[in-house]
């Protein structure tokens, strides 16, 4: 529960924690919503018979209005709302970031020539950036969970 | 590291919150703090000396001998 009960006194110290929940809650929201609104138009504009998944890039069609606009939420939610988001954490929650930065780093440092080795050993399809993109995104939040667990 | 940031917090009657609140923190970090799984960053281990009104050496201990 963050909002305080009329007759409920807080320190001025519980009032400024109550400030910074409700900052983070509203961070998450607009993260989400910027996270659905690029779903939801991608998957439902989507005029094209290609797939981000399978690297099929030559068939992948948007609107282009649609494409500017999503690339306006894209800044916003991989550019502006981090940006904005690192001003706000402490340096507790900033060493969570930085493990989780380094896990998504070396995974892609790592991940692509393997998988570009898989490749050519006929094990895998070939590299593609929407992959290596995967795989910077899936274990960055994989070592930010670790971190968040371990520390 | 050591520390006395609970029973400083204690002695006050500040809950985790309050403490977060007064050294413009998260309280997941003065829990983390507290529970010597976080050392903090030099700036707020003097927010905290200057908080609780004393030299750090009397709030942090790192093992040394003096």
């Amino acid at each position: 529960m963050i909002w305080n009960s009329k007759d409920e006194v807080l320190g001025p110290g519980e009032t400024r924690t109550r400030q910074r929940q409700r900052r983070q809650i509203f961070y998450i929201g607009v993260a989400a919503l910027f996270g659905g609104v690029i779903g939801f138009s991608t998957g439902f504009f989507d005029e094209g018979t290609g797939s981000l998944f399978s690297g099929d890039w030559e068939n992948i069609k948007l609107p282009p209005a649609l494409a500017l606009g999503l690339v306006v939420l894209l800044l916003g939610g991989f550019l502006v709302l981090p940006l904005w988001g690192f001003r706000m954490i402490d340096d507790y929650k900033r060493e969570h970031n930085f493990i989780g930065f380094t896990g998504g780093c070396v995974s892609v440092l790592a991940g692509y020539p393997i998988w570009a080795v898989l490749y050519a050993g006929g094990f895998a399809p070939p590299p593609h950036a929407f992959g290596i993109f995967g795989i910077a995104y899936v274990s960055m939040i994989l070592a930010f969970l670790y971190a968040r667990w371990r520390l | 590291m050591k520390n006395r940031l609970k029973v400083l917090r204690a002695e006050r009657d500040w809950s985790q919150a309050e403490l977060a609140g007064r050294l413009d923190v998260s309280r997941q970090a003065v829990n983390a703090i507290e529970t010597g799984k976080h050392d903090p960053s030099l700036p707020l281990a003097f927010r905290i000396a200057r908080l609780f009104d004393m030299r750090i050496e009397e709030i942090f201990d790192n093992g040394d001998p003096a």
